[in-house]
């Protein structure tokens, strides 16, 4: 049975399936549901992931059911609204994404959809009541929308270029820096010969979710990308490359060389791609050193945020920046047959370091664990402020919701990513030890 | 019978004959509360919208040592996360609904949450606010509330907001003040009467509270100011003070009405205190309810002087500027644009009811062709609008003001700035002055798209607007 939740930072599924249908050019949200439900996306959402606003306002089209529909069912006022968001939002693809109340009085979504799609309105449905779980949910609920419902609606699927990798698992504004992971993933692909499909973001329309079903492999970056890849695996036999979390710093090159020998790709053309970054990496940290050494940038950490992100900047701060993970915090709830992995991956990131790592979400939960862990520098969310100052230690904000940044095509995966890291962290490290 | 009996107020549609959806000039907006004739509106077509479940929210904000439990899913407390990033420091829990829940209830669930969070943080108040789901299951959340009372000795407040009894946001805030009143302000007037005057500030910006105050201790006032920013004492000491005064005709109204009919407590009628001459006019008013008339006329006399100096001759003549605004801000920024020798495009605003009467007879006596749009967060209609009138400034709050930019137009928002009292005009001159001068960062954003057909901007603006078949 679920628990109550303090500060709670994973919303609904109804949101998480916003979020996802919003960040594809062409895709236009249709919510059933009460009126406040897409303002609290925009209030809790939105506006909490570093400056995101891809209509310049909440979603552009949600019927706002009133007591009449809770009683009388409301289904037309489905209808009208749908017939009525054709005529004023232009789109490629609507999308019905249904809240609580609708589907308590049970208004029967899909006879709706199948209704548009009888008007040859691009239309496709997610069932996504936020009682049934939290943004994860709803990015599984969309994603597996578009990929079972597309081929219906068109059936001349788009050719996939030779080399195309989906990329899974990043949910927009639940990782605020999404957009600055896709390109960067996507540069690195690029540079050993292959071709990215991001799926979201600015130039990512509907186009590539087309052609997604003729990718060579889909590469998934965090454990709420497996659904996806599994649904592609199943109809089209698409291969997976799997991994725990994103790829930052000399992470980028492991996934190169696997992606390498399992694709078949020239390995000198990787091997000097890799070579590069790397040399380039390593004089970014000659150019940190003396900083780091006179300012005491080596210290232990606590680090919260979602599986793939503390993944990805944990290893990468104990790994190759000497730091210690203290305390190690993921919020997103994953799966049960995935939290093994991630326990004896975080908790041996530094041999003979004893690190903690704490499943949860609960707000107060997480400053209990931080606290007690009295890390030296704490990264997470804005949430988490609060028990840095109180520790009076130095703190960056990273994961949603992010109240003080401003994100727009930053981001910590692969080698640039590191650099931003190191630049991030070196600053708040630097500011703190001005103002002892 | 006490107006606080029953679980939640009547909704404002049908207290005031509040209208969620309108359009047209403001003379027939006159013409229709004039003559009691008040159709529901409805639109065919829809962009979201507060509801009174947010609304409430901001109430619960503001109150002190307080723990809000939002007693459904996980997303209704999505907008927790908006007001802590707003600086609140109240606690917000969720109690994580889930579809087993919808189906059989969770009273248990919500009784262990407030039990643990009462042994863990010891608050002064536990709020437990509805929402959709618990709404139109009718979970029983009375019984919880009566029996932890008891046993904790904890005030216990349940705030029965639903998410779609009301068209009109605003009704949220009348659950909210009902709730509070009927579980913090005791159950009958109190005989001896205080001092104080209750400051009634419902969802202010913090500055527009200090102008306010440093206003009013001026004239040798000691205020109890609630529910932004107070304790639950508030409540209490509320039901003894001499009077009550509004920062706003609207948001408190409810508030003061209950104070007055059921505790007795008077209750000034001023206007909002927006603009150098609405401010001596709101002093004044105090001054005559209170017995400090001089003193406030020699107040509003020198801050009006030094206000004028401040704005050093600053004028919007031969400037059009379209406001959008919640009604009682909208209102009073038309009269303050006028004060300034600018021109009203026209305005849109949250909502209208009778509570507005008044401004729409001055209105239609004045400018009757001004049209008048009501509408919280239907962009598409705003945008429209908009663009047709091409005003050179827009002064908004909505969740769309990123839209309108793309348009090309100057945008002053009201969220970071105080505007009430003599330093709020300031405040806002200086934000006008900035928009008006420098319009480089609207000339970046044009030429980006907008989301809608190209063809809704030659429909009338009204068209997915119609009367309400019962």
């Amino acid at each position: 049975m679920s628990h109550h939740l303090e500060g709670s930072r994973n919303s609904c599924a109804l949101h998480g399936a916003l979020q996802l249908f919003e960040s594809i050019a062409g895709v236009v949200p249709v919510i059933h549901s009460t009126s406040g439900c897409g303002v609290q996306h925009y209030l809790g959402g939105t506006r909490l992931s570093g400056g995101n606003d891809p209509f310049g306002s909440p979603a552009v089209s949600s019927s706002n059911i009133g007591e009449k529909h809770v009683v009388f069912g409301g289904g037309s006022r489905l209808r009208e609204q749908l017939k009525n968001t054709v005529k004023v939002v232009q789109g490629d693809l609507y999308a019905i994404v249904t809240g609580c109340s609708t589907e308590m009085v049970g208004d029967d979504i899909p006879a709706m959809a199948k209704e548009g799609l009888e008007q040859d309105w691009p239309v496709v449905y997610a069932n996504t009541p936020g009682f049934r779980g939290d943004v994860h949910q709803g990015y599984h609920l969309a994603a597996k929308t578009l990929i079972e419902q597309l081929p219906e609606l068109w059936k001349d699927a788009e050719p996939a270029p030779a080399g195309l990798i989906n990329i899974w698992g990043i949910i927009p504004d639940q990782d605020p820096f999404w957009r600055g992971n896709l390109d960067e993933l996507g540069r690195l692909l690029e540079a050993i010969g292959l071709v990215p499909n991001l799926l979201l973001g600015g130039d990512q329309g509907t186009a590539a979710w087309k052609r997604a079903p003729g990718a060579a492999l889909n590469l998934v970056v965090s454990p709420w990308g497996e659904l996806p890849a599994r649904l592609l695996e199943e109809c089209y036999g698409t291969p997976s490359l799997s991994l725990e979390g994103l790829p930052v710093g000399a992470a980028a090159g492991i996934l190169l060389t696997r992606l390498t020998e399992q694709l078949g790709l020239d390995p000198l053309r990787t091997e000097e791609f890799i070579n590069r970054e790397q040399a380039r990496l390593q004089r970014q940290f000659a150019l940190l050193a003396d900083s780091y050494y006179r300012k005491g940038f080596q210290r232990e950490f606590a680090l919260v945020g979602e599986s793939s992100q503390v993944v990805g900047i944990g290893e990468f701060l104990g790994k190759s920046l000497g730091l210690l993970p203290r305390t190690l915090v993921i919020t997103d709830n994953p799966p049960e047959h995935v939290r093994e992995a991630l326990v004896n991956r975080l908790t041996t990131i530094v041999p003979g370091y004893d690190t903690e790592l704490v499943f949860s979400e609960d707000r107060a939960e997480i400053a209990d664990a931080i606290r007690s862990g009295q890390a030296g520098v704490v990264l997470g969310s804005s949430l988490e402020q609060e028990v840095a100052v109180e520790l009076g230690v130095p703190f960056l904000a990273v994961s949603f919701p992010l109240t003080n940044r401003i994100v727009l095509d930053r981001g910590y995966a692969g080698y640039r990513g590191a650099v931003a890291l190191l630049e991030d962290l070196g600053s708040v490290i630097l500011a703190d030890s001005l103002s002892v | 019978m006490s107006p606080l009996r029953a679980k939640a107020p009547r909704s404002r549609e049908k207290r005031l004959d509040t209208l969620g959806a309108w359009l047209g000039p403001v003379s027939a907006a006159s013409a229709e509360f004039v003559a009691e004739d008040i159709v529901q509106r409805i639109r065919t077509f829809a962009q979201s919208s507060h509801d009174d479940l947010l609304y409430a929210l901001r109430i619960l904000a503001g109150i002190k040592n307080s723990i809000t439990i939002i007693h459904g899913p996980r997303g209704c407390a999505a907008a927790g996360l908006y007001h802590m990033a707003a600086g609140c420091n109240t606690r917000w829990v969720v109690t994580n609904l889930d579809e087993r829940d919808t189906i059989m209830g969770a009273d248990s669930k919500l009784r262990k949450a407030v039990t643990a969070l009462h042994h863990r943080y010891h608050p002064e108040v536990v709020f437990i606010v509805g929402n959709p789901v618990v709404a139109i299951n009718n979970d029983d959340i009375q019984s919880v509330v009566k029996e932890l009372h008891e046993e904790l000795n904890l005030p216990i407040v349940p705030v029965y907001v639903t998410g779609f009894s009301s068209q009109n946001a605003v009704s949220g805030y009348d659950t909210a003040l009902h709730a509070l009143l009927k579980y913090l302000s005791g159950k009958s007037p109190v005989a001896e009467k205080s001092e104080t005057v209750n400051l009634l500030s419902v969802a202010e910006h913090p500055q527009d509270r200090a102008e306010a105050r440093g206003l009013l201790e001026g004239l040798g006032l000691t205020l109890n100011v609630f529910p932004d920013d107070a304790a639950i004492d508030a409540f209490r000491s509320a039901v003894a003070a001499r009077a009550s005064l509004s920062l706003c005709p609207d948001a408190p109204e409810y508030l003061g009405t209950i104070l007055l009919e059921k505790y007795g407590v008077p209750l000034i009628d001023a206007p909002r205190p927006v603009g150098i001459e609405a401010t001596g006019r709101w002093l004044k008013s105090v001054g005559t309810a209170l017995g400090a008339t001089q003193a406030a006329e020699e107040l509003h006399q020198r801050k009006a002087d030094e206000t004028r100096r401040q704005l050093g001759g600053f004028s919007l003549k031969g400037r059009s500027v379209y406001i959008s605004l919640s009604s009682a801000n909208a209102f009073s920024l038309i009269d303050l644009v006028e004060e300034l020798g600018g021109e009203v495009a026209g305005v849109t605003v949250t909502h209208l009811d009778r509570l507005h009467s008044r401004q729409l007879d001055a209105l239609a006596a004045r400018n009757p062709s001004l049209q008048i749009h009501v509408s919280d967060g239907q962009a598409f209609e705003e945008l429209s609008i908009v663009r047709k009138l091409a005003p050179d400034l827009y002064v908004g709050d909505a969740t769309h003001l990123a839209q309108i930019a793309r348009l090309g137009i100057p945008i002053v928002s009201l969220e970071t700035i105080g505007i009430i009292g003599y330093s709020g005009v300031v405040r806002l001159v200086r934000r006008i002055k900035a928009a008006l001068v420098n319009r480089s960062f609207e000339a970046s954003l044009v030429g980006i798209k907008h989301p809608y057909q190209e063809s809704w901007f030659r429909r009338s603006h009204n068209w997915y607007i119609k009367r309400e078949v019962k």
